[in-house]
C-alpha cells in the first residue's frame, strides 16, 4: 500500500515536469511529418514494388501501407529514443538532490529501499507509456493515414507478411523495444544515484550507449569476441521479429542479456543509493 | 500514546538527578568525513516538552548530527533513541519525529497544497482538512493554490514548517530555520516555533549559531565545539551558575548610581555606556543589587541583561581544549576549566 502511494507520488512528479513531455511532443510533431513525407515520396516506389513482385505474389492493399511506414519509423528512431528516455531516468534521483527536495523526502520514516523501488517503478512505467505512445502513434496513425495491407520487409530479400501477422509481430517488437528502453532507464537511474545534477546522468547514459554502440558496430576482429556480451548488440533485435522464421533463440538470448544488464545496473544503483550520504 | 523513556536530568549537580521523560537521547555518536572528525562521541538528551537549542559555531557538527537523526547520513558509531524507538530499528525510529533540515525546498512547479499533499501521502497524512489546518496555522492558507516558485523565502520556510508538522510529530527537529531570512521573517519563524510548541504540544530541537535567537526561545541548550558536546542543560541553570553576567542600567541620576555601584561589594565591574551603565555581577546577586539600589533612592528606568548566552559561549570557546569537554555538564564547564588551568599551573 505504501509502495503504491510512493509510486503514485513519483508518477505525479514525473508528469508534472515539462521535460517528461519533450519526447512525447517531439514524436507527436515529427511522426505525422514523416508519415506525410512517406506518403509523398513512396508513390513511385510503390509502383516499382508492385511492378517487381506482382507477377510472383498477390499483394493485398498498398505495399507502402501503415505497417511498412511504422517499420520504417522504428528503424529510424531506435537510436534516438534512448536519449529522450534518459531525460526522465537521469533526473529521478539527481534532479531531486539538485533541488534539495530529496532531503525533505528522505527524512520521512520510509526505508531507502521503498524510495528506490518506487522511483524505479515510476521510471519504468514512464518508459512503458513512452514506448506505448510511440507504438500507437507510428502504427496507429500509420494505419489510419496509409491504410492496412500486407507488409513488405526487405531483409535479405523481400518478405511479405499478412496484415494480421504483421500486427502480432509489431506487438512483440514493441515488447522487445520496451525491454531495451527499460535498460536505458536503468542505466540512467544508475548514473542518477551517483551525482547531484540531472544533466550528468543523461550525458553519462548516452556516452555509455554510444561507446558500446561503437564497439558493437565496428567491423574489427579484435571486438568480435566481446560483441555478443554487449547489450547494444541487441538494441536492434526487435527487427528479428520480422524475420521468417522468427529466430526465437537469438531473441531470447538477447533478452536474457538485456535483463541481466538491467538487474546489474539497478542492483548497483540500489547499493549506492542505500549507502549514500545526502549532504545537499 | 508512546511512553517516553526517562533518564537523569542534567542539573547543576548530577547526583541530585531527577527522572524526566526524554524525547531524544544520543549515545556516543561519531562521524568522520575523510580527514575531518565531524562528530566525536556525541551524547545528549532532550527533555520532552522543551524547546532545545543546539548551539555551535559554523562547522562544529550541528548539521551533521541533525542529518544523522534525519536519516540523511549514517553515523560511524553510536546510536540514538527517539521516545521509545531506537535507531537500531532502522527508519521507524523517525516515526514520531519530523525534520526541517537547512532551508526548505519544494517542487517549485507545484502549489503549496500539492507540495503538502505529496509529502503527506507518504505517511498517510494527506487529508485536505489536515493540510488546510496546518496552512492556516502557518498563515499560508490564502496562498495554498499558488505555485511555490512565487513564494518569498519567509513563506517557503513557513511552508517547510507546515510540511514538517504534517505527520503530527512529537519531536520537531529544525536545522537553522531562520537562515537567509530578513529580521521580520526571523521574528515570524520564532513566533511560529513558540506557537507550534504550545498549540501542537511538540518538543522542539533547534540548531542555530544565532545565540540571541536561542536565548529568546529555548528552555534547554547543548553546546558543540569541534564535534564534541561542551556543555548542556537548562538555560536558566546555566545563567544561574554563570560567574558573571553583564546588565545594563538606565537610571535617573547616573553620577549617584555610578558612585553607589563602584562602592558596592556585589558589583565586579562598572562601565559607563552611551545611555546606560554596564554592570558585571553574579547572576544570583542581581535581586540583592536591585533591592539595595531602591532603598538608596536610586530610580531605575530600565534593567536588562545583555548577551548572556554570548558571554557564556565565548567563555567556552576561549578555553575549549583545556578540559575533557565531552564529560562536562552545564556551566560546571567554566569551573572545571579554571580548575584544570590551576592544576596545570601547579604542576
Amino acid at each position: 500500500m505504501m509502495l503504491l502511494k510512493l509510486t503514485q507520488n513519483e508518477l505525479y512528479k514525473i508528469f508534472s515536469l515539462m521535460r517528461s513531455y519533450i519526447g512525447i511532443v517531439l514524436f507527436t510533431a515529427i511522426v505525422p511529418l514523416i508519415l506525410w513525407g512517406y506518403g509523398m515520396g513512396t508513390s513511385h516506389i510503390q509502383g516499382q514494388i508492385e511492378g517487381a513482385v506482382s507477377e510472383m505474389f498477390f499483394i493485398e492493399g498498398s505495399p507502402t501501407n501503415g505497417y511498412t511506414a511504422a517499420y520504417f519509423i522504428m528503424n529510424f528512431f531506435w537510436v534516438h529514443i534512448p536519449f529522450l528516455i534518459a531525460l526522465v531516468g537521469g533526473d529521478i534521483f539527481a534532479g531531486e538532490q539538485a533541488n534539495g527536495t530529496f532531503r525533505v523526502y528522505a527524512t520521512r520514516p520510509i526505508s531507502r529501499l521503498s524510495i528506490f523501488i518506487s522511483k524505479t517503478l515510476a521510471t519504468m512505467i514512464y518508459t512503458f507509456i513512452f514506448v506505448l505512445y510511440f507504438g500507437l502513434l507510428t502504427l496507429g496513425l500509420g494505419l489510419i493515414w496509409h491504410g492496412s495491407g500486407d507488409m513488405l520487409v526487405f531483409q535479405d530479400g523481400i518478405l511479405i507478411l499478412e496484415s494480421s501477422d504483421a500486427m502480432q509481430r509489431f506487438l512483440i517488437a514493441y515488447g522487445f523495444s520496451f525491454m531495451n528502453m527499460a535498460l536505458v532507464s536503468a542505466i540512467a537511474i544508475f548514473f542518477s544515484t551517483m551525482v547531484r545534477n540531472a544533466i550528468g546522468p543523461v550525458i553519462g547514459t548516452m556516452a555509455l550507449i554510444i561507446f558500446f554502440l561503437m564497439i558493437t558496430t565496428l567491423p574489427l576482429d579484435v571486438f568480435k569476441n566481446v560483441q555478443p556480451y554487449m547489450f547494444t548488440t541487441y538494441f536492434s533485435n526487435w527487427e528479428m521479429v520480422f524475420f521468417d522464421p522468427i529466430p526465437w533463440d537469438e531473441l531470447f538470448r538477447g533478452l536474457a542479456l538485456i535483463t541481466s544488464n538491467l538487474v546489474f545496473f539497478l542492483g548497483v544503483a540500489l547499493i549506492i543509493f542505500r549507502r549514500k550520504d545526502i549532504l545537499s | 500514546m508512546v511512553d517516553a523513556p526517562t533518564a537523569p536530568a542534567l542539573t547543576k549537580d548530577p547526583t541530585k538527578a531527577v527522572n524526566v521523560p526524554l524525547a531524544l537521547e544520543c549515545h556516543g555518536i561519531s562521524k568522520r568525513f575523510k580527514t575531518i572528525q565531524a562528530l566525536d562521541n556525541v551524547s545528549l538528551t532532550v527533555p520532552v516538552g522543551s524547546i532545545f537549542g543546539f548551539l555551535g559555531p559554523n562547522g562544529a557538527g550541528k548539521s551533521t548530527l541533525i542529518r544523522i537523526l534525519a536519516g540523511l547520513i549514517s553515523s560511524d558509531s553510536g546510536h540514538f533513541n527517539i521516545f521509545d524507538r531506537s535507531s537500531r530499528s532502522g527508519h521507524l525510529v523517525r516515526k514520531d519525529m519530523s525534520t526541517l533540515v537547512d532551508r526548505a525546498d519544494f517542487y517549485k512547479n507545484l502549489s503549496a497544497f500539492h507540495n503538502m499533499q505529496l509529502l503527506g501521502r507518504l505517511t498517510g497524512h494527506d487529508q485536505p482538512d489536515h493540510i488546510n489546518e496546518l496552512l492556516q496555522l502557518l498563515s499560508l492558507y490564502e496562498r495554498r493554490n499558488d505555485k511555490v516558485k512565487t513564494f518569498s523565502q519567509g513563506m517557503k520556510q513557513r511552508l517547510g514548517l507546515a510540511q514538517a508538522l504534517l505527520p503530527n510529530p512529537k519531536l520537531l527537529v529544525l536545522d537553522e530555520p531562520t537562515t537567509g531570512l530578513d529580521p521580520q521573517g526571523m521574528h515570524e519563524i520564532r513566533d511560529f516555533i513558540f506557537k507550534i510548541a504550545e498549540e501542537q504540544n511538540v518538543t522542539i530541537f533547534l540548531s542555530s549559531h544565532l545565540l540571541h535567537e536561542v536565548e529568546l526561545i529555548c528552555s534547554d541548550i547543548a553546546l558543540i565545539f569541534n564535534g564534541r558536546i561542551a556543555a548542556q542543560g537548562s538555560l536558566s541553570s546555566i545563567f544561574r551558575d554563570m560567574e558573571e553576567v553583564t546588565v545594563e542600567l538606565e537610571v535617573e541620576d547616573t553620577q549617584a548610581a555610578l558612585q553607589f555601584l563602584n562602592e558596592s561589594k556585589l558589583v565586579k565591574e562598572v562601565n559607563r555606556l552611551s545611555n546606560a551603565l554596564g554592570v558585571n555581577i553574579r547572576y544570583t546577586d542581581i535581586p540583592e543589587l536591585i533591592r539595595t539600589m531602591a532603598t538608596q533612592g536610586i530610580n531605575i528606568f530600565s534593567f536588562s541583561q545583555r548577551n548572556r548566552l554570548e558571554n557564556y559561549f565565548l567563555s567556552l570557546m576561549t578555553t575549549p581544549q583545556k578540559v575533557p569537554l565531552a564529560s562536562l555538564r552545564s556551566s560546571s564547564f567554566a569551573r572545571q576549566a579554571e580548575n584544570a588551568e590551576a592544576q596545570s599551573v601547579d604542576n
